[in-house]
């Protein structure tokens, strides 16, 4: 299987992972393709060894925010709405005067207003702003931090690598880490901010339960002797990590939390949760999203962004205050996102609908050039007049932001598939 | 290395390349009458003997009753079964052993949960859906049938469960158009919307867009009714900008030709948009058009000299469930760039699969009874051959149905239980798979590279359900049958029947006596701890 692989290409990035893979074929630890992933994973690299210090915070706006109300204002349009737009402490800059504190941390933040997904429905438009590009009936597509988590995780991380907190009902998803494999797949919190099965229960010693768990490793090792199977390790693998997961619990819990930050972020769920996110990125874990929702505002839009523009403003300018005091957030990118935008024409419920044609991002903190804006929206907010994005653009953006190759190959199977798709390139101008 | 270049360019060569690996003619293949067992074993050992690999032995007894048991009835052996078994000296217990499983009640519901799987994969689907595929398992309904069925069941007051396959994708014509050609031919066909070859880029198109026109008319009603309008076709770009209308052409290239289209004056179009309405409103269907191109394609699919993509789709999907690994894989790249290790053996299914009704339990049980289905899955000397050799097993994940049922009854007091095969089995297994059901939040679906997550680890080693159902120790469970008994050993070995299907060998029994002797403090707590650790082995997590 070695020489299958080394088929593909020359470049000297594949000579690298090619290099790993048969450092670990010779020692016949892994048969499997995916175990070749794994493999390139092992933090031989300084490189990587730098990578893996970095983390990702993704602020997930579920429902579409609008870009009226928050990077693109479009004041003195009859699109524009009831707010005004503020100077920012990046001189040429304004957003919207309900990110007041935003505007003097605009420094830290690049924003891109050029946005055209083309998908303006609530499942395929999340979909492709988790994923980056379109699945293929044959090739279901890794989201963000499913990709994060292996490009940024230890293959054998006591604290989770993906972690997704959506409370909010609204467009919940659970996120997929499609053909990468449950290996990747996120630490789901949908119903409280405890992770599901997390904590030992009070029926079972603590003795017991590290006792049994050691069992059970003699008899799967055992067991994998002799199997080839790729998928009999991960078995053995996901138990393996179940004491140090446990071990997180802590993480989660806010109350663990000096007041004066519970104070800072505010009491509350996003905020919570934003907070939890720190603690989570604090503590190892490389990729955290957390979810607001019931941005979908087709009525009464105006109202609706008041109240979550500036629990956004204010939470958000609190994440980077605090990443920044800890030096984390040249560590961190902070990402705003949600499926899409909203329609710069204002609906007779004055609400806004659904729109993807000319929509804005923030990215935040590492490997950010601060205060950059990239692309344009026309005066009235319709279209986009210059240097159109969509998804896969932004998502090679974030890829290099943090030091990964957006050309870099996964395997499925034989098949190489790049983190982007073939002729995607990042938007350079928002990077350091 | 040749194989492995042409796998490298699987993708285009699916776009440029429709015909199947040119077929060997008939007279080649070994003749139609042999066993399907001696068939499979005659092209496997072949394959081996000429690249000089000796396959890995025969397996144990008890793996054989395991590995079998699963695949058929979608569960473990009792230990009443796997002992009966393996102390048989009947030479011919296997073949009975596989006939008497695809006679309990366990092999249509777990042949059903297959299929399902195959059909609607993740989608969320009426009731109906799965008891349409429930008795059509039971009844062992020819696969063309079922194909014709799921494509062209007329509504009526409720709509007939097998439509749920076209229901489900009714919305999506790239979905419905892809998923046919990847589910019941064998082909995923959609990469020809974006890649093209380079001197018949147009063909290319062509059948892609042929394809979806057999589905383009299909829609479903406002009152959730799927329909077949009469009229419409679907239109492309060709790679040099021209607009085209695309024919009925089928994978093989043959292309239908179709009565013209009704003509209506825009009095009749209005008259006709208003029955419709009204027929919604009163939730009834719409009526079948005179013309169906669904039916055309159904009918082209089944016709010799046509019907091979659907043939050996089958097969080799089937093929795929029992071994782990289809002979073709992936199992829907099944054309001429991505040839079969054994092109005569899939040659040769596909003709007895299709002269034998496309009867899929046939299929089954032929290669249950072969040598090359129950070889060992241990390779320990030297590089493990390549998949596609088949010499020696795959290790498969269970389905999430498959661990629930098992954990059932490998923690169950047996002797307070059915015996399988009586009367109230059946009520019994079908209560037990159906509760099974629940394991699909924790539990990822097998594919292929699969991996099990951590969210399945923290919940088999933190949920109360574990504790409490699995590992409790009422009458009904294995537990209270442990904790009691004086005879260690004879415990040990009674839990290691119930869970594995076979004895503790002397390392295991040395682990377990040890760790009990530790634990006389307590002993029930002990005694749950050694099940837990065997109930979450990869022994007991795969079929090996």
């Amino acid at each position: 299987m070695a020489n299958r692989r080394a088929n593909f290409c020359g470049s000297e990035d594949h000579l690298i992972h090619r290099r790993g893979f048969l450092g670990a074929a010779a020692a016949g630890a892994f048969a499997a393709n995916m175990g070749v992933l794994n493999v390139l994973q092992s933090p031989t690299l300084a490189s990587e060894l730098k990578r893996q210090q970095k983390h990702v915070i993704l602020l997930w706006l579920a429902g579409g925010a609008s870009q009226l109300e928050t990077w693109d204002p479009k004041p003195g349009h009859d699109n524009g709405g009831p707010f005004r737009a503020i100077e920012t402490n990046v001189p040429g800059v304004h957003i919207s005067e309900l990110l007041p504190k935003m505007a003097q941390r605009m420094h830290t933040t690049c924003l891109i207003r050029s946005l055209n997904t083309r998908n303006a429905d609530h499942g395929g438009g999340a979909e492709l702003m988790e994923r980056g590009r379109r699945d293929e009936p044959t090739v279901k597509y890794p989201d963000l931090g499913a990709i994060i988590a292996r490009e940024l995780g230890r293959p054998d991380s006591e604290v989770p690598d993906y972690v997704s907190m959506y409370t909010t009902s609204e467009g919940r998803r659970k996120g997929s880490a499609g053909f990468l494999g449950a290996r990747y797949a996120p630490m789901f919190l949908d119903k409280e901010l405890m992770p599901a099965n997390i904590r030992r229960l009070e029926q079972i010693s603590d003795l017991d339960h590290q006792q049994r768990g050691e069992l059970r490793q003699m008899l799967g090792e055992k067991f994998a002797r002799g199997r080839g199977s790729h998928s009999v390790d991960s078995h053995n693998g996901a138990y393996k990590r179940v004491r140090g997961l446990m071990a997180s619990e802590k993480l989660f819990d806010v109350s663990l939390e000096p007041q004066k930050y519970r104070d800072a972020y505010g009491p509350t769920q996003f905020g919570e949760q934003t907070l939890v996110a720190r603690r989570l990125i604090e503590a190892g874990v490389p990729f955290v999203k957390v979810a607001r929702g019931w941005w979908d505002s087709h009525g009464q839009n105006f109202e609706t962004h008041l109240e979550l523009v500036t629990e956004l403003d204010h939470v958000m300018s609190t994440l980077i205050d605090d990443l920044e005091a800890r030096g984390l957030l040249e560590h961190t990118l902070i990402i705003t996102l949600g499926e899409f935008g909203r329609t710069p024409r204002i609906n007779p419920s004055l609400g806004r609908d659904h729109f993807a044609s000319a929509w804005s991002a923030s990215l935040t903190g590492c490997g950010i050039k601060g205060g950059a804006v990239w692309g344009k929206s026309s005066p009235d907010g319709m279209t986009v007049v210059d240097g159109e994005v969509g998804a896969g653009e932004l998502f090679a953006t974030i890829f290099q932001a943090l030091g990964i190759d957006h050309k870099k190959d996964y395997f499925l199977g034989s098949r190489p598939i790049p983190l982007t798709n073939p002729g995607i390139e990042p938007i350079r101008d928002v990077l350091a | 290395m040749l194989r492995a270049f042409q796998r490298i360019l699987l993708c285009a060569a699916a776009c440029g390349i429709w015909g199947i690996a040119a077929a060997a003619p008939a007279e080649d293949l070994l003749p139609a009458d042999r066993p399907i067992p001696e068939v499979v074993d005659h092209y496997i050992d072949a394959e081996l003997q000429k690249r000089e690999i000796k396959p890995a032995a025969q397996a144990s007894d008890n793996e054989v009753i395991r590995r079998i048991t699963l695949d058929l009835a979608g569960r473990i052996p009792t230990v009443a079964e796997a002992q009966a078994y393996v102390q048989s000296s009947d030479p011919k217990k296997r073949e009975q052993l596989v006939d008497r499983l695809l006679g309990l009640p366990d092999f249509a519901l777990h042949h059903r949960n297959e299929l399902d799987q195959l059909l609607a994969g993740n989608d969320r689907m009426e009731g109906s859906w799965r008891d349409y595929l429930l008795t059509a398992c039971q009844e062992n309904r020819p696969w063309d049938v079922m194909f014709r069925e799921m494509m062209l069941s007329e509504e009526g007051q409720t709509s007939p469960g097998a439509l749920g396959f076209l229901k489900s994708r009714a919305k999506d014509m790239d979905r419905m158009t892809g998923d046919t050609s990847s589910i019941f031919f064998g082909v995923d066909i959609t990469c020809a919307k974006c890649h093209d070859h380079p001197l018949v880029s147009d063909w290319l198109q062509d059948h892609y867009f042929g394809m979806q026109s057999f589905f383009s008319r299909t829609y479903l009603t406002k009152a959730n009714f799927v329909a077949e309008s009469d009229e419409g076709d679907v239109k492309f770009k060709t790679t040099a900008g021209e607009t085209k209308s695309a024919q009925l052409m089928f994978l093989t290239g043959t292309v239908v030709t179709e009565p013209a289209p009704p003509q209506r004056t825009d009095e009749e179009k209005k008259q006709r948009k208003e029955e419709l309405a009204k027929l919604d409103e009163q939730k009834q269907p719409h009526p079948a058009p005179q013309y169906s191109r669904r039916a055309a394609l159904v009918d082209l699919a089944l016709q010799p000299g046509e019907r091979d993509f659907f043939a050996r789709a089958a097969v080799n999907r089937v093929w795929h469930r029992l071994f782990g690994w289809g002979l073709v894989n992936p199992v829907d790249q099944m054309h001429s760039g991505n040839p079969p290790m054994h092109p005569e053996l899939i040659d040769w299914l596909a003709r007895d699969f299709i002269e034998h009704g496309y009867d899929l339990k046939r299929l089954i049980r032929g290669l249950a009874l072969s040598q090359a289905y129950s070889r060992s899955s241990i390779w320990l000397e030297g590089e493990r051959p390549d998949r596609d050799l088949f010499a020696v097993a795959n290790v498969k994940p269970l389905t999430p149905r498959q661990l629930g049922v098992s954990l059932d009854l490998a923690s169950r007091n047996q002797a307070a239980m059915p015996v399988a095969g009586d009367d109230k089995w059946k009520d019994f297994i079908t209560g037990r798979e159906s509760r099974a059901g629940r394991f699909t939040a924790w539990v990822e679906v097998p594919n292929e590279d699969f991996q099990v997550s951590v969210t399945e680890a923290l919940y088999f080693s933190n949920n109360a359900e574990i504790v409490n159902e699995f590992l409790s120790s009422a009458n009904d469970r294995l537990m209270s049958q442990l904790t009691g008994q004086e005879d260690r050993e004879a415990a040990l070995q009674a839990a290691a029947w119930n869970t594995l299907s076979r004895p503790f060998d002397a390392e295991e029994l040395q682990l377990f006596k040890n760790y009990l002797a530790q634990r006389e403090d307590n002993l029930p707590a002990a005694w749950q701890q050694v099940l837990w650790a065997v109930l979450t082995s990869p022994e007991f997590r795969f079929n090996h």
